[in-house]
């Protein structure tokens, strides 16, 4: 997580004072210390082969440079060495990780709470409301005669017209 | 025309405990409504009792009862015609 998120970061401080944090650089720079790598490396590859040192033909130069190239942009992780971390380390990190989540969620809850306005609530004894009687007789007979008799009240509603439903605009005139 | 429904209605909220009620029709628009009962309930009062017949679609429409510690209301519906009683506890 340090890593990726410091790939990002531009903060330069953060890792050069030396103190390790979750965004301090888990490699460090390749452009910056590629000059190291390449040296030792071709100097390796030379030392092996002694005898081809004298006679510099432009093919043995530019193998040279191919090797050269190469070697500059490798990054060489076990040789960096820097941030192997111990057991003792993840916990810690993983420690101050979980604070640091907690103290994000912590400032923004206050957010979540304004949806919390439900119609809906939770009741403290549910098992009380559940054992009660669904309905009284008397309220279910009530509403079932309330229903019929507006049902048979609805059913009766018609329209009865007392004036022409066509009316001739302008006929008188003509 | 529609007096027969509001004799029904009046005849309803003189029951006791009863202070309200409401009749919307199958698209959930007000039929009538007399007593403590605002219109703007038909539309909700109509779609529970849709969803709650929607839970067992062979049995006929079910009759709801929403209760808070001082109010009750029972609505069901019949035909295109659903009706909600508002009743007081106290």
């Amino acid at each position: 997580m340090g890593c990726c998120y410091s790939f990002f970061c531009k903060d330069e401080n953060s890792s050069q004072t030396g103190d390790v944090n979750e965004r301090t650089h888990l490699l460090i720079d390749p452009v910056s210390n590629n000059s190291n790598v390449q040296r030792v490396n071709s100097e390796d590859i030379l030392s092996r082969n002694p005898n081809i040192l004298p006679k510099k033909t432009d093919e043995q130069s530019a193998l040279t440079r191919i090797l050269q190239e190469t070697a500059a942009n490798v990054i060489d992780v076990a040789a960096l060495g820097t941030h192997n971390l111990q057991q003792h380390d993840y916990l810690e990190r993983m420690k101050l990780y979980n604070v640091r989540v907690q103290q994000i969620l912590n400032n923004s809850r206050h957010k979540f709470n304004k949806k919390g306005n439900c119609i809906l609530q939770d009741i403290p004894n549910p098992e009380k409301v559940l054992n009660c009687d669904p309905i009284a007789a008397e309220d279910l007979n009530l509403i079932i005669s309330a229903v019929a008799g507006a049902s048979a009240a609805i059913s009766d509603i018609k329209v009865d017209h007392k004036e022409d439903l066509v009316v001739p605009f302008g006929l008188l005139n003509s | 025309m529609e007096k027969k429904l509001e004799t029904v209605m009046e005849e309803l909220i003189t029951r006791p405990g009863v202070i309200g009620c409401i009749f919307a029709d199958h698209q959930g628009l007000c039929l009538g409504v007399k007593g403590k009962a605002s219109t703007e309930s038909a539309g909700i009062i109509h779609a529970m009792a849709e969803e709650a017949a929607r839970l067992e679609p062979k049995s006929k429409p079910p009759v709801i009862l929403l209760e808070n510690d001082n109010r009750s209301c029972i609505l069901t519906t019949t035909g295109t015609l659903t009706g909600a009683i508002f009743k007081s506890l106290n």
